[in-house]
């Protein structure tokens, strides 16, 4: 597909490019590479000898193979590991330095990072490619006692929350992608809450991918102490190209004891145009550990963009009384794939988690939920409730469910259940007759399918994933 | 465990060196894995070799051809039988039924059997299977009475593995009751790993029941592929507690229109029980039903799983497929895993599952205590009432109390 016709491509209204003059790292996965990256971000020594530590173990770790949707081999060597924009390269202390071309962007994209800042109340990280841009906010908070900075930022100034918490919940040596992201992740945010403090506002992140023939790797680090809550919200687009680029970011997520964190994301990565060419492979990992007594983690996700989606926000609830919760929409049109789900760990005795996950098919995309719910035998008194449904458009798509259940002790309950069905007719009919056009009808009826989900998704998002579950459905019925 | 194999070919009388060289080939296959661990998916929660390396010192093919012919036969209820030994067929009666209507044979392993099943277990008994039977049924006949398969294994058998091959053809608009009857009471180590094929031609109806009689050390193994053709009929019921371990591994293929499919079953698992439900339903024609319920009750240390897979290809509009898994776990170092897969590409179906697992309503034993009943029998009374459930669908009644009266003594205890 040819730039012109990107251009005329109106589905995806994200899909501009910025022109900007970038940094780039050297071609290629190497020592090398991991060392420009340690050494343009000016970083301590321990940490480049963490991403060493990251890069010899990726070395024997192959890449999975068992996920659905499946991808031509990616060559790690063809890529750019490090894009930051020029002009944040000498760090901007005010909004005021901020290259205008990247404000603009932003602008467009519909993020509040100066005129809006002040009316909406959230705090915003905004990165764009590899670094982190712009945080807003931030003297509000620091008042609280509340950090909200980059995570390289974080590396400098507070070494010991990093060096304590940093891989704690995703090992080094865990999956490839996680691996390849503790080896080479360029930018990302970094959240501590105090003891008993209750942040203000939302916290929020908007992570944009620029430049060509790069992958994003952010890592997103967020503790809560004792007694305290946070809301944090992402969000995610891209520019249209017909190649494939590669995001693999991780989130860590520590909640300590009566400490509550809510992660909201709504992803709207470029899915590639309606014959499936270019789009996003968001492989993300995302974890949270309940470390105290009485934590709460709750993801909730509204995944509708990206070629492959493959992650799976999983709560280890390590805490008694810890409680993990999980709401998704994953939608997929044309030639999208998602493989998505989560995984509830429960290890502490009285724990509680609940799935809720709505999987919406169309065109020829297939739409797999996967997720591990275990209950440990140590683990007694807890309890599980999963709901996964599905809703298919056509027979050209597919919606797929594999939910593993381990249940290893005898005062534990878990409950699952599971339904595929296409829209009911009968709504359709009904909708059609009061003068909603079909998309409209499908529209209304999608978003009441949704709706347990989108409930718990902060005000701004809810709206703007409404909009986005109605535009993702575009075409999809007639 | 690979260092104690001790298969060997030319135990098996009666080869051709085509033969032999087609079965070698087999086992080369299986030595490249060796018995199916937990790397693999479908053995992932019944990890074989590691179970087998724990209570096996060595492990090798049976060559010894039982003596005994005596078993007890069922007298609840009139049947026809045949009765197998270590797999052999050694008599059979059909004397309820019209001649020339039934025809049973040793199965024949010049005719291959094609199964594609890619795992070890299939290639080692492509390598080393030995006896097992062929029935086929005239059209339009309908059996009077039940069929028993009386699967016996003498007391003898230690540290063997029996392998044979059965097939089943019901020709069009033909009806069968069968029940396969396991019938063993050694205290010894041994393993079965059977392979049958299933065929239910158009119009025709066939009862699958498979239930153990005694508690015994066998680790049994069936793999079962069934192809279903138009308006025809396949029920599963499947009583095998007891068994020492037990994977039943059933593939039916809904193949073409209006045809209906169940599996039904029923365990109580005591000691260090382990025992798997695997199906895979195919539903690829329109207007196909497939139902299954799998029921659990775990004591002890014993571990229950159920793999259940529902694919509906894109041109199987109006399917209803339904699963259920129920389990009840009464000790904590008992553990049930499931994983109820759906894998749907058409729109216009109707595909739902449910799983739970948990404990025993304690405010109904409480209940029943309260009207003076002990709690060992309260317990009893609701597993029974949670585990005789999946009976009620079943027609046959003679049949059905037989099998609520095996159940219940696998529940209460042999």
């Amino acid at each position: 597909m040819k730039t012109e016709d990107l251009k005329n491509n109106k589905e995806y209204k994200y899909g501009f490019t910025t022109d900007v003059e970038n940094i780039r790292s050297p071609k290629g996965l190497s020592e090398e590479t991991i060392r420009f990256i340690s050494n343009i971000k000016k970083e301590p020594k321990w940490m480049l000898d963490w991403r060493l530590k990251a890069y010899n173990r990726l070395k024997v770790l192959k890449e999975p193979d068992w996920q659905k949707p499946k991808y031509p081999k990616i060559d790690y060597q063809d890529l750019y590991y490090y894009s930051a924009p020029k002009s944040a390269s000498d760090k901007p202390k005010s909004l005021d330095e901020i290259d205008p071309k990247i404000l603009e962007t932003y602008k467009k994209l519909g993020i509040p990072l100066v005129e809006q800042k002040r009316l909406n109340g959230i705090a915003v990280d905004a990165v764009f490619d590899s670094v982190s841009v712009a945080t807003t906010f931030k003297d509000e908070l620091t008042k609280k006692g509340i950090i909200f900075c980059s995570i390289s930022e974080a590396i400098q100034k507070h070494p010991d929350l990093v060096k304590k918490y940093l891989g704690s919940v995703i090992p080094i040596s865990d999956h490839y992608f996680a691996t390849l992201n503790s080896a080479v992740f360029t930018d990302g945010s970094f959240v501590y809450i105090p003891p008993n403090t209750k942040c203000p506002m939302e916290l929020s992140t908007y992570f944009r991918i620029n430049a060509s023939e790069t992958g994003q790797f952010e890592r997103t680090l967020i503790i809560a102490d004792k007694g305290s809550y946070v809301s944090y919200l992402e969000g995610c687009t891209a520019p249209m190209r017909d190649e494939n680029q590669l995001h693999a970011a991780n989130v860590e997520l520590v909640a300590l004891d009566d400490a509550e964190i809510k992660y909201s994301t709504v992803q709207n990565w470029y899915p590639g145009d309606e014959k499936g060419v270019g789009g996003i492979y968001n492989f993300v990992t995302k974890r949270g550990a309940c470390r105290g007594k009485n934590s709460k983690i709750s993801w909730t996700q509204v995944e509708t963009g990206s070629a492959i989606t493959w992650k799976y926000p999983s709560c280890i609830l390590q805490g008694d009384n810890s409680v993990g919760e999980f709401y998704s929409i994953a939608i997929t049109n044309n030639f999208q794939k998602a493989d998505t789900g989560t995984k509830m760990i429960h290890l502490g005795k009285n724990t509680k988690s609940k799935i809720i996950s709505k999987g919406i098919s169309a065109g020829n995309a297939d739409n797999m939920y996967r997720g591990l719910v275990e209950i440990k035998n140590k683990a007694i008194n807890s309890r599980n409730y999963t709901q996964c449904d599905s809703l298919l458009m056509g027979n050209k798509c597919g919606a797929h469910t594999t939910p593993y259940i381990k249940n290893n002790n005898a005062t534990s309950t878990i409950e699952h259940e599971a339904t595929t069905t296409k829209i009911n007719e009968e709504q359709l009919y009904y909708c059609n007759q009061r003068g909603l056009d079909q998309e409209e009808a499908v529209s209304l009826i999608v978003n009441g399918f949704c709706k347990e989900v989108l409930q718990q998704l902060p005000m701004e998002f809810a709206v703007e994933a409404q909009k986005l579950v109605a535009i993702s459905l575009e075409g999809s019925v007639g | 465990m690979k260092q104690n194999y001790d298969f060997k070919i030319d135990k098996i009388k009666d080869l051709t060196s085509e033969e032999i060289s087609l079965r070698k080939k087999n086992l080369d296959l299986f030595y490249q894995t060796g018995f199916p661990n937990k790397k693999d998916e479908d053995w992932k929660f019944s990890d074989l070799n590691s179970i087998l390396s724990n209570n096996f010192n060595k492990i090798a093919n049976n060559d010894f051809l039982p003596r005994e012919k005596e078993f007890k036969i069922i007298d609840e209820f009139e049947h026809n039988f045949i009765s197998l030994f270590n797999g052999k067929l050694i008599s059979k009666d059909f004397s309820y039924e019209e001649k020339n209507k039934i025809l049973i044979k040793n199965f024949d392993y010049k005719d291959n059997l094609v199964l594609d099943s890619k795992n070890s277990l299939y290639f080692l008994n492509n390598a080393l299977a030995t006896g097992g039977f062929s029935l086929e049924i005239s059209k339009n006949y309908k059996l009077k009475k039940p069929l028993v398969v009386y699967n016996n294994f003498s007391n003898s058998l230690k540290e063997k593995i029996v392998n044979y091959k059965n097939s089943i053809i019901l020709n069009e608009n033909s009806e069968l009751n069968l029940i396969n009857y396991i019938n063993n009471s050694s205290k010894e180590n041994f393993m079965a790993n059977i392979l049958e094929s299933i065929k239910v031609k158009k119009d025709s109806s066939l009862n699958n029941i498979l239930i153990n009689n005694s508690k015994c050390n066998c680790y049994f193994y069936k793999y079962i592929k069934s192809d279903l053709e138009k308006n025809s009929n396949f029920e599963n019921y499947l009583l095998s507690s007891g068994l020492k371990f037990n994977k039943l591994d059933i593939e039916i293929n809904l193949n073409e229109e209006n045809s209906n499919s169940s599996v039904f079953s029923a365990l109580n698992l005591i000691n260090k029980e382990h025992q798997e439900i695997k199906t895979r339903i195919n539903h690829n024609a329109p207007n196909c039903n497939s139902y299954q319920k799998v029921k659990n009750v775990l004591n002890d240390e014993s571990k229950g799983v159920y793999q259940g897979k529902i694919f509906v290809k894109n041109i199987s509009q109006k399917t209803d497929a339904y699963q259920l898994s129920k389990a009840l776990i009464l000790n904590d170092a008992a553990e049930f895993d499931a994983k109820p897969e759906l894998e749907i590409y058409a729109d216009d179906v109707k595909c739902s599952h449910g799983s739970t697992s948990g404990s025993i309503d304690l405010n109904s034993i409480h209940y029943l205590k309260s009207r003076g009943i002990p709690e060992k029998e309260a317990y009893q009374m609701l597993i029974n009432g949670f585990l005789c459930e999946i009976l009620e669908k079943l027609s046959e009644g003679k049949i059905k109390n037989f099998l609520k009266e095996k159940l219940e003594r696998q529940i209460n205890g042999y």
